[in-house]
């Protein structure tokens, strides 16, 4: 009987969850944005009530607030009809991931992912943006393909998953996994971290971490000769009727 | 429960959220480099995945991918946004649309709807300083070696 309502309250969850996403994606007539905001949240917090609750509840409290802005700050990336506010919020995406990873005790990958994304790749997309980016509004940022459909799609992705992995770990709970405090103490949680993770990356994965690198100085080489090639002519914006030039440059 | 299976249980599902809004994002966006954006997205919600399992199972294995995960997604930012300029060069427009001609024979053409007009734009209010003080005296050898004062 609760396995039924834990479904139920589930899949109106994920139904508000696509509504309001529905709702937010830019359309021609943006209608209700308001609207899909308020049905993204109720969607968002009948999917939270659904979860446990840690037991140390500044932890809980802690996690609750991260996980909600990084979650508020993926679905604000998505619907901004401004690129630039996307990448600034995907951005706090960002932050809000290197703080759940600080939070589970990843703090080599928390700061990596600060540098690295948030640092690198983050402005990387903002030059391009700046570079790209035509004068005034453009009309395919007002439009979307399928917003209702893309948004159902996203939303059975997620209901599934999350029904899922509610069962998962009410088995592993009934199965009793032998995992005890102390047995982390001396590996992911433990005092050394970076000493750890350097340990495991120069000697279990060390080909594999030069491949990695090999694949970075590759790409880089790549892009510069993508970028560095003059291509066809220069042909004016062709953004208002796409359908009228057909032919392949 | 188990506390670790309670942060275990709280972590998939952030990481699930994540990856589908991510996928809306990919899936409904014109704008090529909000596509990428959702997908680095999509990135992190099997990112936060991953550090979670890593974490329940006590083992490294979970954050090693991850690390491997921001060094193929550094490849790729460096990759995608080569291409975009190139397209964007090509076309001088960023929208996926204009690249429609590559699409399956037997799919039917990409006709665009027709966009409402645009709402009015309302001035911006952007900050001004105020009229204040006196224009500041120039000594005239100043203006001799300085293009703009």
């Amino acid at each position: 009987m609760s396995g039924q309502l834990e479904t139920y309250v589930l899949v109106l969850a994920t139904l508000l969850g696509a509504a309001g996403m529905w709702l937010m994606l830019p359309r021609a007539r943006p209608r209700g944005r308001m609207a899909g905001v308020a049905l993204g949240a109720i969607g968002l917090g009948l999917l939270a009530s659904r979860l446990p609750w840690l037991s140390d509840w500044t932890a809980g409290g802690l996690f609750v607030i991260l996980a909600g802005v990084t979650v508020i700050a993926a679905a604000a990336t998505v619907t901004m009809r401004n690129p630039v506010y996307s990448a600034i919020w995907f951005g706090l995406t960002l932050l809000g991931t290197a703080g759940l990873f600080l939070f589970t005790g990843a703090q080599f990958l928390a700061v990596a992912t600060v540098v690295v994304y948030a640092g690198a790749i983050l402005v990387t997309f903002l030059f391009v943006l700046m570079l790209a980016q035509p004068e005034g509004r453009a009309p395919y940022d007002r439009t979307s393909w399928e917003a209702l459909i893309s948004a159902a799609t996203g939303a059975v992705l997620v209901g599934v998953l999350s029904m899922t992995v509610a069962r998962t770990a009410t088995q592993l709970a009934e199965a009793d996994v032998p995992v005890t405090v102390d047995q982390r103490n001396d590996n992911v949680l433990a005092d050394e971290h970076v000493a750890h993770i350097g340990t495991e990356l120069f000697g279990r994965h060390l080909i594999a971490i030069e491949v990695a690198g090999t694949l970075l100085l590759a790409a880089l080489v790549g892009a510069a000769v993508i970028v560095g090639q003059t291509g066809g002519p220069l042909e004016g914006p062709t953004s208002d009727q796409p359908g009228s030039d057909t032919k392949i440059p | 429960m188990d506390q670790e299976i309670v942060l275990l249980q709280n972590y998939l599902t952030v990481g699930a959220l994540l990856f589908g809004i991510g996928m809306i994002g990919f899936l409904s966006r014109r704008n090529m480099i909000v596509m990428f954006l959702s997908a680095e997205m999509m990135l992190q919600g099997v990112s936060l995945s991953l550090v979670a399992w890593g974490r329940f199972h006590n083992d490294f294995g979970g954050q090693m991918l991850v690390i491997f995960i921001i060094a193929v997604a550094a490849c790729e930012a460096a990759i995608a946004l080569a291409l975009v300029l190139m397209l964007f060069r090509r076309r001088g427009s960023l929208d996926v649309a204009v690249w429609h001609a590559l699409r399956e024979s037997n799919l039917p053409e990409f006709v665009d709807h027709e966009l409402p007009g645009e709402p009015a734009e309302e001035p911006v209010a952007w900050p001004a300083l105020p009229k204040a003080g006196l224009l500041p005296e120039v000594p005239p050898e100043e203006t001799e070696y300085r293009p703009h004062v």
